[in-house]
């Protein structure tokens, strides 16, 4: 029985050099990465050629929701808007110490015109600084921010924000009305003139110049539901502000 | 790489340890890494959003100066955007779940400066989004027409640019330079939306003018008039 006897090879294949270049990668993916932000609703932007990117810093982003309350004529009666504040960290004010000005600030326009005067604990206004999107009507504030403190209190948050909670009490989105009179803001006024009016120029001026004011709609959306935003932000002169967009694949 | 040879000091004796090899099997740790690199990729957002700057007049403005759209209205072209839908109903077409929406535009004032429109002095027109396959429909060929002096202007330049001519920022300021240029004949573009078109259609028509090189436009509330004239035509054209 003469068989021919073929010499055993091994199959090891050395891995090293695959396992370097595949840290290295992870390396770069994990620097240059920033992680796409949770949003209360996802929404798609239209596109468009311009090139101007959106700023990193000193901006508010407005995201407006989709859906609208409407009346019997189909006429648009309320909106509801979401917030994302930038703040430009290299200067004296943090992002923790400006969300807790701006909270301090909004509430001080709301007690001037409600009976039902607003305060917020230490407490509170620690776990504000904390968030990343916020919105919700003023009034339920105190109760949204005391959720922090409890367990599980971030993934109830996000639920509240996303609509998504069990409790039919709970309102998410800051409401927006039809209202041009100036002396007499709505909630999405009173936020948006807190966010002028803190002691942060940098905030201020970029507001001021239009960079600072963002919207972001999604495409589908009814004209007539950012156009009620766009008309708030008229009305307390802040008519300067950019649309977010995405780039328009082909361009020209 | 991944062996570690050990060999025995001095020569050979008796009892010696064998001569041995150490692997170690780096396939589970690339595995890992890869899965690693996965998420990382599907998590990061590489493309930053575009921004497109608008600039309103505040509402006081708005109420004083009332008039004043209808003054400059000669040279004007008014662009009304709308949601199509059946007669009557509020609720717009949709395809794939997206808002249908349809063109008009008008020179000059509404109606021939006539108050009540009619189908001899409607001079509303129907137009059509880009990619249109009648090319006179087209808005863009539309626009394009209205500011020709500028657009072409524009063109060349842009032409030298992509020679290798001028450099970008000689670009920037020639550009800045013709859109200003007083002598040539520019178009007011007025842009209306209707309540329940969308969103999209107005970011379209403000890139539009982008693309176009259009330096005056403004986006401005439906007037009465306006929504008169459109169901008027929108009746006539069923």
């Amino acid at each position: 029985m003469g068989r021919v006897k073929i010499a055993k090879k091994s199959t090891f294949i050395d891995m090293t050099a695959m396992s370097d270049v595949t840290v290295l990668l992870l390396t770069f993916f994990m620097l240059t990465s920033t992680f796409l932000a949770k949003e209360p609703t996802q929404v798609i932007t239209p596109a468009s050629v311009s090139e101007e990117k959106v700023q990193e810093t000193n901006y508010v982003q407005i995201l407006v929701s989709p859906d609208a309350k409407r009346d019997a004529q189909g006429r648009v009666t309320e909106g509801k808007v979401w917030l994302t504040m930038n703040n430009d960290t290299s200067n004296k004010w943090s992002n923790e110490k400006m969300k807790m000005a701006l909270l301090d600030k909004v509430a001080e326009i709301y007690n001037e015109s409600h009976k039902n005067k607003l305060s917020f604990t230490p407490q509170q206004k620690m776990a504000f600084s904390k968030l990343g999107s916020f919105g919700v009507p003023l009034a339920q504030m105190g109760e949204f921010l005391n959720l922090a403190s409890e367990p599980e209190g971030t993934s109830k948050m996000d639920k509240w924000l996303q609509g998504q909670d069990t409790d039919p009490n709970h309102v998410t989105g800051i409401p927006v009305e039809w209202n041009q009179d100036d002396t007499r803001p709505d909630e999405f006024q009173m936020w948006m003139k807190a966010m002028r009016q803190t002691d942060n120029e940098n905030l201020a001026g970029a507001i001021k110049d239009g960079t600072g004011v963002a919207l972001k709609a999604d495409q589908n959306t009814a004209f007539d539901i950012v156009h009620m935003v766009m008309d708030n932000l008229q009305t307390i002169k802040m008519n300067k502000f950019t649309l977010l967009t995405s780039l328009k694949a082909g361009g020209e | 790489m991944a062996e570690v040879q050990q060999k025995e000091a001095g020569g050979k004796k008796k009892g010696a340890q064998k001569k041995m090899t150490i692997r170690v099997d780096f396939t589970p740790m690339v595995d890992m890494n890869m899965l690693l690199i996965t998420f990382f990729m599907l998590c990061t957002t590489m493309i930053k959003s575009q921004t497109l700057n608008i600039a309103l007049p505040s509402n006081e403005k708005v109420q004083n100066e009332e008039n004043m759209s209808q003054a400059s209205a000669d040279d004007a072209i008014t662009i009304i955007i709308d949601a199509k839908r059946k007669p009557g109903s509020f609720i717009p077409d949709t395809v794939n779940g997206r808002v249908v929406n349809e063109i008009y535009y008008y020179d000059g004032k509404p109606c021939n400066g006539e108050a009540v429109p009619t189908a001899e002095n409607n001079n509303l027109k129907k137009a059509d989004f880009v990619g249109s396959k009648d090319e006179s429909k087209d808005i863009r060929r539309i626009i394009q027409d209205r500011n020709k002096d500028v657009w072409k202007k524009i063109e060349l330049l842009k032409k030298d640019f992509r020679d290798g001519k001028i450099t970008q920022e000689q670009f920037d300021v020639k550009a800045k330079e013709v859109r200003k240029d007083e002598t040539l004949k520019k178009p007011v573009i007025i842009i209306k939306s209707t309540p329940e078109a969308s969103y999209g259609a107005l970011v379209e028509m403000l890139d539009e003018m982008q693309i176009n090189s259009v330096s005056k436009y403004q986006i401005d509330n439906m007037s009465r008039m306006d929504s008169t004239m459109l169901i008027e035509f929108q009746n006539r054209n069923r």
